[in-house]
């Protein structure tokens, strides 16, 4: 079955429709939802919601944008909710100073190529990326991880496409940043 | 020497903005030239480059058992 026939169906109520969808979107709904709070537990919680979401709202999806684009703004939404209630504290990159420190640590000739299986690194991307303030970590996962569009990462996010462009810069500058300093230890 | 050359932080400020665009307008060029003479910039190019690569190459596996969980939850478990 086409994806369009099993969303026609999981529309009218169809059980086994409903079951297809979140099998095929689990992965990336989690993994997605694992890379902006870098928590297994919260990755679950936001799956559980953003599916609920999905099957609660099903009938308004109106097919002009990929499923998979709805879903990721359904997670993007509850993750900033979830920030917003905790007053996220974060450092500021509004000023350029430093945001461009060129100096080179060692440790990125090192770093062997398997990142899942080196905890020291992994520790340090996950440190890195939870001192950027969530919209921009958002907008660096869709476009530069998850491989979206500009166009489409402004659509989930809201943004214009030069606000995409200039937190995107932002972002990856403040994460190298980050991870040079890391290696430099 | 000094009058409109671009500096360093241009070319790195440019290279966080423009990665994964298209590179090919006058500016960009100046910049390719640029990264080939600096070993500062170069560095500062690839190790961009990594950072995205770092973030892209970490994923994690759905547990079985948070799969089981969000059928359950969703009422979508088959029938017994
Ligand atoms: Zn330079």
């Amino acid at each position: 079955m086409e994806e369009q026939q099993i969303i026609e169906a999981a529309k009218n109520g169809d059980k086994k429709a409903m079951s297809e969808l979140v099998k095929s979107y689990e992965k990336t709904v989690y993994n997605f939802a694992f890379k902006i709070c870098r928590d297994s537990l919260k990755a679950e919680n936001i799956m559980q919601e953003t599916f609920y979401s999905m099957i609660k709202s099903l009938r308004q999806f109106d097919g002009k944008s990929k499923l998979s684009t709805w879903l990721y703004r359904i997670v993007s939404n509850h993750c900033l909710m979830e920030a917003r209630k905790k007053k996220y504290e974060s450092v500021s990159i509004d000023d350029d100073d430093g945001l461009y420190d060129n100096s080179y640590a060692a440790g990125w000739d090192s770093v062997p190529a398997n990142v899942v299986e080196n905890n020291e690194l992994k520790n340090i991307l996950d440190e890195a990326i939870q001192k950027l303030s969530p919209d921009y970590r958002i907008v660096f996962l869709l476009r530069d991880v998850e491989g979206l569009s500009t166009e489409e990462t402004g659509k989930i996010t809201e943004l214009s496409v030069p606000a995409v462009k200039s937190r995107l810069h932002r972002a990856r500058a403040f994460l190298r940043k980050e991870i040079n300093k890391a290696f430099q230890k | 020497m000094k009058v409109e050359k671009i500096t360093c932080k241009d070319v790195m400020s440019h290279i966080c903005e423009s990665l994964g665009e298209d590179l090919e307008s006058p500016k960009c060029i100046e910049i390719k030239s640029h990264l080939d003479e600096c070993p500062d910039c170069s560095n500062y190019f690839k190790s961009v480059e990594k950072t995205i690569d770092f973030y892209k190459k970490y994923n994690v596996e759905l547990p079985s058992e948070a799969h089981n969980k969000l059928i359950e939850f969703l009422g979508l478990s088959e029938d017994k």
